[in-house]
């Protein structure tokens, strides 16, 4: 059962990665948008999608900016998408962004009365599975993985506390590593080290990994801001099931040959102890504040992170229709349109 | 050289100390208390005033744990210990928190309800109550920009009784908890200071203490040596001087780490009407709350000037104006622990305590909330305690503290210093046991601010006070 759908979506993190898929699908379905970007060359690259959008251009840390972006918003839906995944340099970002600008969002979203709040939330919160054959489902217990992992956790206890004590109608959304259109540089640099066979597999690549192609993840987004069973909930928004990491660059080695491209056979991998290594380096960093994406990210690899997606598929009616080749090649020929190496 | 012999010695007279004191002696017990501070008479001094600083805190008022920001903090150094020199806020432990360490310390006989029994008879015996009549302006600021801004807030009871000509007068220990203590046939000893205690063995892995040694200043000012033989001793010096104590009596285990505060920021706020001065805002703002609590402090001109001192920008004209200045905190729950570590040949011990990122980004975002509920409670002017500022008048100039608020710009300070010890049963976490008793000691016990497991995220008086009372009442039916 569903609940309408208010006319206006407010959207944080409009020019993200997610944000600009969400925002294009709000839009086709003949909604309005006002989206918060960081500055006037987002907001122009966003304004593009159609003329139902609105941007407001500034930091979602600052009131100012979010006394403007929820100006007359009643009633509306409140997409926050804004986040910092990889700070340049210190963790502090990963704070003041993500539980800071959580908080200060939240706080406009009841002053403004709005429909439903929708938060993007992660895995990190969870860490890793304990072996490759578990599945995180929503009572799982918290387990942050270091500095991204705690600051959206304490994002999510904020969200869930406006629920909790009657200030708003939230709906947590966590979905795992994603991909599709409007990808980032690290995406691309992820699919062209694949083609040219620099991505390592850390150990066997047996490790498992949830991943939520775009616009399934678009429409979890949606269907978390209609379903009425949703509001105090969390839901897992991934593919239907998780693939090992093999499969994965498997498929992203598939798609690129099948949009034309010439691929490598070479599969570089490491010793399984390289990822526990890079996880106690990367620890010992950002115990220090500092962060190093590369090191973040070779930590992870090592790791099954592998979530369950039943709840959303019962409660939201949660139907991911694109498989992980077509969501790859929709990825690749994105990049391939916009000229971009790979 | 004094000696003295004593069923019980109790060693420090504040909270923790004081209601030990007079649960004990009025059960029965010979009781002695030592204090390394004056005897000051309650009201010698007006209420924040400098020279009740120099008087009753430790070095004058001015300590500081160590660490990057550095954060300044003060304890009372009297009779009566901190309850004579703070503002007598009261706050019931909260539920849930209680809730978390009995689970997380694996606490015996530690609930709401089992504590709430004590924090009752305490609130009846040191008349805990609102502020009577209307609420003062700088009170009314808290509340006027809560109600614009739609976020939650309580007024809040202290430790006060109001004459009938509306005279307020602190309920200080020495004025409650000290008096029944002597009722009962108590000795209060002040201007001892107790430098280790002696410990034997006493069977296998487990130790008594046998005599605390230290040193008495007598009313002519001689100063000469101490010796205390008793039965059973009771350690209530506060967070910082407990763990020094025990560690220079050898007792490290689990002892001194763990410490914890509530870092705070301070705005100092102009007004276009002039405001109270002479008290401390019974009203806080708990909509952020665990994380952020805000309220007022104290805003007498001293502090008016301090406060925007920590600015760092010119402020000639704000204190020019000082009576329509007030200063306002957000306080912090932090995720990092410090540290106590006695040093050997130095009478303070070592106090390092080290912010984390998601600490000073809680403090900036306690910055932020504050300065938007003081633009909506009608303020002009905002300046922050971070050096070089900026000022901010409207909410346009918010955004900037974020990144003002830096480890080498913050200036920050604390008054709740907790957990150096902890009780619990779970030894790796812990110095002291579900009711107090040091581990590996037969008849060494503490009871103070250092058992408290975490930062409790209010003014901590009440819950070491309900603490110590519940543990005061465990050794009556075990000893």
């Amino acid at each position: 059962m569903d609940v309408q759908a208010p006319e206006t979506a407010v959207v944080t993190g409009a020019a993200g990665w997610l944000g600009q898929n969400l925002v294009r699908d709000l839009l086709a379905d003949g909604r309005r948008v006002r989206g918060l970007v960081r500055t006037d060359e987002e907001a122009a690259l966003l304004e593009v999608a159609g003329r139902a959008v609105e941007t407001v251009v500034g930091d979602v840390r600052d009131p100012a900016t979010l006394d403007r972006l929820f100006a007359g918003a009643a009633g509306a839906t409140v997409f926050h998408a804004a986040a910092v995944i990889h700070p340049a340099g210190r963790t502090r970002e990963l704070f003041d962004v993500n539980v800071g600008g959580t908080a200060l969002v939240l706080d406009r979203a009841r002053r403004a009365g709005v429909h439903r709040f929708v938060h993007v939330s992660s895995n990190s919160p969870f860490g890793f599975n304990p072996h490759p054959g578990h599945r995180f489902t929503e009572d799982s217990p918290y387990a942050p993985y270091l500095a991204y992992g705690r600051s959206k956790h304490e994002a999510e206890l904020l969200v869930q506390q406006a629920h909790d004590r009657g200030d708003l109608a939230t709906v947590i959304v966590r979905p795992p590593w994603f991909y599709g259109p409007h990808q980032p540089e690290r995406q691309t640099r992820f699919l062209a080290a694949v083609r040219r066979g620099r991505f390592p597999i850390v150990g066997d690549g047996s490790q498992r990994r949830s991943m939520a192609y775009t616009g399934n993840l678009v429409h979890g987004l949606r269907r978390a801001e209609v379903a009425a069973a949703a509001p105090g909930r969390a839901y897992w928004i991934a593919d239907p099931q998780p693939y090992e990491l093999r499969a994965v660059l498997d498929t992203v080695r598939a798609a690129l040959r099948a949009e034309g491209l010439a691929v490598t056979a070479r599969q570089p991998r490491l010793p399984a102890v390289a990822g526990r290594v890079a996880v106690r380096v990367d620890t010992a960093l950002q115990a220090a504040g500092r962060y190093v994406q590369p090191i973040h990210v070779l930590g992870e690899l090592g790791e099954t992170i592998a979530c369950d997606v039943t709840r959303a598929v019962d409660e939201l009616g949660y139907r991911p229709a694109t498989t992980l080749l077509d969501g790859m090649r929709a990825s690749i020929r994105w990049c391939l349109e916009r000229g971009r190496a790979l | 050289m004094t000696r003295v012999g004593t069923d019980v010695l109790v060693i420090g007279s504040g909270a923790g100390g004081a209601t030990t004191a007079a649960l004990l002696a009025e059960a029965g017990r010979t009781v002695t208390v030592v204090e390394e501070g004056p005897w000051i008479d309650p009201g010698a001094f007006e209420p924040f005033s400098l020279e009740e600083m120099a008087r009753t805190y430790r070095h004058h008022g001015s300590s500081a744990a160590l660490g990057v920001p550095p954060v300044a903090y003060a304890e009372g150094r009297c009779v009566g210990g901190s309850t004579e020199v703070n503002s007598g806020l009261w706050h019931r432990l909260p539920a849930e928190l209680v809730e978390a360490w009995r689970r997380d310390y694996d606490i015996d006989e530690f609930t709401p309800d089992s504590l709430d029994r004590h924090a009752e008879a305490l609130e009846a015996a040191l008349s805990v109550r609102r502020l009577p009549g209307d609420l003062p302006p700088s009170s009314a600021v808290l509340a006027r920009g809560a109600a614009a801004l739609g976020w939650r807030s309580v007024e809040f009871a202290r430790v006060f009784r109001y004459g009938p000509d509306g005279r307020a007068e602190k309920q200080t220990m020495a004025r409650t908890m000290i008096p029944r203590a002597v009722a009962a046939g108590a000795t209060i000893l002040p201007g001892c200071r107790i430098d280790r205690l002696v410990t034997r063995p006493d069977g296998p892995g487990s130790r008594r203490v046998v005599a605390a040694r230290g040193r008495r200043r007598h009313d002519d000012g001689s100063v000469g040596d101490l010796v205390i033989e008793a039965d059973h001793v009771v350690v209530c010096c506060g967070a910082v001087q407990t763990p020094a104590l025990l560690q220079r009596s050898g007792i490290r285990r689990g002892i001194g780490r763990g410490l914890k505060l509530h870092p705070t920021v301070k705005i100092a706020a102009r007004f276009p009407d002039v405001l109270d001065h002479d008290d401390v805002p019974p009203y806080r703002v708990t909509e952020f709350s665990p994380a952020v609590a805000i309220g007022g402090s104290a805003s007498r001109r001293g502090h008016v000037a301090l406060a925007l001192a920590d600015s760092g920008v010119p402020f000639a004209g704000a204190l020019a104006d000082w009576e329509r200045v007030f200063v306002y905190y957000a306080a912090i729950r932090s995720d990092a622990g410090g540290r106590v570590q006695a040093l050997p040949g130095l009478r303070s011990p070592l106090v390092t305590y080290r912010l984390t990122d998601s600490d000073m980004s809680r403090l900036a975002r306690g910055l932020v909330h504050l300065g938007e509920l003081l633009l909506a409670a009608g303020a002009t002017e905002l300046y922050p305690s971070v050096t070089g500022g900026p000022v901010v008048r409207r909410v346009d100039d918010l955004g900037a503290w974020w990144d003002a608020l830096t480890p080498a710009r913050a200036n920050l300070m604390t008054v709740h210093l907790t957990s150096t010890v902890r009780l619990g049963q779970d030894r790796t976490r812990t110095g002291a046991d579900s009711f107090g008793s040091v581990w590996g000691h037969t008849n060494l016990r503490v009871n103070d601010a250092s058992l408290v497991p975490d930062a409790p995220g209010v003014n901590p008086q009440a819950g070491v006070m309900t603490i110590a009372a519940r543990n005061a009442e465990h050794f009556l039916a075990t000893t």
